[in-house]
């Protein structure tokens, strides 16, 4: 655009009384830039998803997913041994970074060109289940075409919004502290343990940073899991109905507990934490070498993994390991208006309970589902760090306490407003009172109260 | 672009048509040449309706709705000036990123413009190797819109960048540049200045325009550089000046890619960067409430038409239009 317009000054400079009000009009249009993918959409909401009566024809799904190489190597792997056994059916595969992930999705949904088979996590699984874009699974499960029984009730519960099973769970996972073994070994340092009170545990933070010279754990103040979990060890939740499970005094106790342990120097200098609060795996600061421990989901081991060459511990949360529950880490869904939906529930069924297929997803997505997959791949399994998280998993899943209910419509913008409250804490521009007055305003807000 | 895409065989069955036109007198060759003119013009009419003109005022009527994205747009609420109300008086990160882009237009716009200019004065002269320079300065603007030149930037620009390994040789001791929510903003600032290609280019172009004759009549009335700079230059330049400006504050307030690589898609650190271009995406794409973005979309169009309108109102009282150029 910009090139444009120099071509045009620079043929002459006499004209550009005429020039700039095109300009100005082509240039105020972002409206028409987001604007259009609607109209499309509405033109192409009108075809419904019709069944093919021939089971041989040759059918293409789309398959839309967000994560790390390691993760498009296995299920790239895991479809092809779909295509093996059903020669018709092919896959358009298209996966990039979860930043960005749900606004291209949304963007595709308001296209009606919403991918056949799509990852989601329930960050977004009750926006898009309450809005009728997934489509309703149970149907399929009752007809004996999606099995489920294999799957520990809970975790087959938690894809079901408003009564219509709107997303298999696809891998359980749990919070998991992330630790630079090889860094602590070097320094004679002792390794965290699962059950430090969060007092223990900063100070042990303190020792490292004092010891090392690098921060002994990334402050976790803007992680919503991290404080989640916390609330839940104060007998409190992220939410309870249709409400906040939580007051304002709690996150003011959550900021006033970081800002003591920054002061202590057990994290790292606001800029720093800043960069470790962005979502991409390949940034947490435990693989970055910028603080010895990172507060991540535990199936995310080997992604971390990839991108360090130290060994890398994992164990819970602090304070008491039972406030841990263990989620469903991510859901398949199938579009509503997919024109080969019983092929795409086929998929999805095959990739939750096929041994074979298990077997190459191994734990990546978290550990599998289905129970007798979940044992197989427990005992065949030899990338390390997913045997680490296959360990950490399973040890603490006999400690595991009740699932929290699926957060509400309006969780993303609680998440985004927890990360700006606390960095205004973190970057010293407000006290934690007054940004945790802040914070709970917008949570009310962002959820409708 | 319109041009190139239109059909090869109107273009050729013109002349054919034309001599019987000339025959018939010439009030119906006029209405021919009108009809002729559309429809050379169609692809560009269809462009502008299918592309621009339709889904505007779809973003129009959806300003006044829910629409949340998800939704079939069947099932949207009127909701009535509920959006625009909610931007005045309950939205505090509209507010705020009101400021930010209004202190990044300010600022930036009148620095970015004064490099260009100064810069293109310099490379005004004659002296060897003059168009290597040009070439070189003009470069970082065809860069400009990149996402990697942003990339680039959060990597010099952060603690350990080259940026402030350059002061430490200076023994100071920089800050975390973009990581910072007090200079982020300038950060993203500097970037934009330091892409002052464009203005610079278009300001050459209007130098090489000013008559020779007019420095050497003023050097004969014994001005100096500076008089002949602002009672010859700077007056036939105006009408550059104030292209330059005009194009230049609309950008500066449509700023979105550097905003959005820097801050990782945020708009951080504690919203320093929050454009208001990169708040109504966020609006609108991540938290799905298209029709507030919208809503958002039309008061920041109806704004820039104001300070546009505003530009042109001063514009009279000192840009000078010579009658040497209206030809």
């Amino acid at each position: 655009m910009r090139l444009a317009s120099t071509e045009v000054a620079t043929r002459t400079t006499r004209d550009h009384r005429t020039r700039y009000p095109a300009g100005r009009l082509g240039r105020g249009l972002l409206a028409a830039a987001l604007a259009l993918p609607l109209m499309l959409g509405a033109a192409a909401c009108g075809k419904d998803g019709g069944t093919t009566t021939d089971p041989n024809a040759p059918v293409e799904l789309s398959f839309f997913w967000w994560g790390g190489e390691a993760r498009a190597k296995l299920t790239e792997d895991a479809l092809a041994l779909y295509t093996k056994k059903h020669p018709n059916v092919t896959f358009k595969k298209t996966w990039q970074a979860n930043q960005g992930y749900f606004d291209k999705l949304a963007t595709l949904t308001a296209g009606g060109a919403a991918p056949d088979i799509f990852q989601i996590d329930d960050n977004f699984l009750t926006e898009y289940a309450a809005r009728n874009v997934t489509l309703d699974l149970k149907p399929y499960q009752d007809k004996g075409k999606l099995d489920l029984s294999k799957f520990p009730p809970s975790l087959a519960q938690y894809g079901v919004v408003d009564g219509k099973l709107a997303g298999v769970a696809f891998g359980e996972n749990t919070q998991g502290l992330v630790y630079n073994k090889t860094l602590l070994q070097k320094h004679s340092l002792p390794d965290p343990t699962t059950g430090m009170s969060w007092a223990d545990f900063i100070s042990w933070a303190e020792n490292v940073s004092k010891t090392t010279k690098v921060p002994g754990t990334m402050d976790p103040s803007a992680d919503y899991k991290a404080f989640w979990l916390w609330l839940r060890q104060q007998g409190k939740d992220l939410y309870k109905g249709n409400q906040l499970g939580f007051t304002e005094q709690d996150v003011t106790a959550w900021f006033d507990l970081w800002k003591g342990a920054r002061a202590r120097g057990a994290t790292p200098t606001p800029d720093v934490i800043h960069e470790g609060n962005a979502t991409d795996i390949s940034k947490q600061l435990v693989v970055t070498g910028k603080a010895a421990t990172s507060w991540v989901w535990a199936n995310q081991m080997p992604e971390l993994k990839k991108s360090t060459k130290d060994e890398l511990g994992v164990i819970a949360y602090p304070g008491d390991p039972t406030a841990q529950w263990a989620r469903a880490s991510m859901y398949f869904s199938v579009f509503r208006n997919s024109p080969h939906k019983d092929v795409a529930v086929d998929v999805v069924n095959f990739l939750a309970n096929d041994l074979e297929a298990g077997k190459v997803l191994g734990t990546e997505r978290g550990l599998p589902s289905n129970l007798d997959i979940r044992r197989t791949v427990a005992d065949s399994v030899t990338d390390t760090s997913m045997k680490l998280s296959i360990q950490i998993e399973t040890e603490l899943g006999t400690k595991f306490g009740p699932s929290p209910q699926v957060p509400l419509k309006g969780h993303s913008k609680v998440r985004s407003e927890l990360i700006k409250a606390a960095e205004e804490v973190q970057f010293g521009r407000q006290t934690p009172a007054a940004s945790a007055a802040a914070f709970f305003a917008a949570c009310k807000a962002a959820i409708g109260t | 672009m319109a041009l190139r895409t239109e059909p090869a065989p109107a273009r050729s069955s013109e002349p054919v048509n034309r001599t019987p036109a000339a025959k018939r007198g010439s009030g119906r060759r006029h209405d021919r040449d009108e009809v002729a003119g559309y429809v050379f013009l169609s692809p560009w009419l269809l462009g502008l309706m299918g592309v621009t003109a339709i889904p505007m005022l779809l973003s129009l009527y959806l300003s006044f709705t829910n629409y949340d994205v998800l939704s079939p747009l069947s099932e949207v609420e009127f909701v009535g000036w509920a959006n625009y109300r909610r931007m005045f008086t309950s939205d505090p990160s509209y507010l705020h990123s009101v400021r930010v882009t209004l202190s990044f237009a300010l600022i930036a716009v009148p620095l970015k413009l004064a490099t260009a200019l100064g810069v293109a004065l310099l490379l005004n002269r004659a002296f060897r190797g003059v168009g290597v320079f040009r070439g070189l300065f003009y470069l970082p603007s065809l860069l400009g819109g990149s996402v990697a030149l942003a990339i680039v930037w959060v990597n010099v620009f952060n603690r350990e960048g080259a940026f402030n390994s350059l002061l430490a040789v200076f023994g100071i001791e920089g800050a975390p540049w973009v990581n910072d929510p007090r200079f982020a903003l300038e950060t993203l600032m500097v970037l934009a200045i330091w892409q002052f290609g464009a203005p610079m280019v278009i300001f050459l172009a209007g130098l090489k325009q000013v008559p020779l004759e007019l420095y050497e009549a003023a050097s004969v009335d014994g001005a100096g550089a500076w008089r002949k700079f602002f009672h010859v230059t700077l007056p036939m330049l105006s009408p550059v000046i104030f292209f330059n400006l005009v194009l230049e504050t609309i950008n500066g307030f449509q700023g979105f890619t550097s905003a959005f690589v820097l801050s990782n898609g945020t708009g951080g650190p504690v919203d320093a960067t929050l454009m208001y271009t990169l708040n109504l995406y966020l609006t609108g794409f991540t938290e799905l409430e298209m029709g507030y973005a919208s809503a958002m979309a039309w008061v920041f169009l109806v704004a820039i038409a104001l300070i546009t309108t505003l530009l042109f109102a001063t514009g009279r009282f000192w840009v000078h239009y010579s009658d040497a150029e209206d030809r």
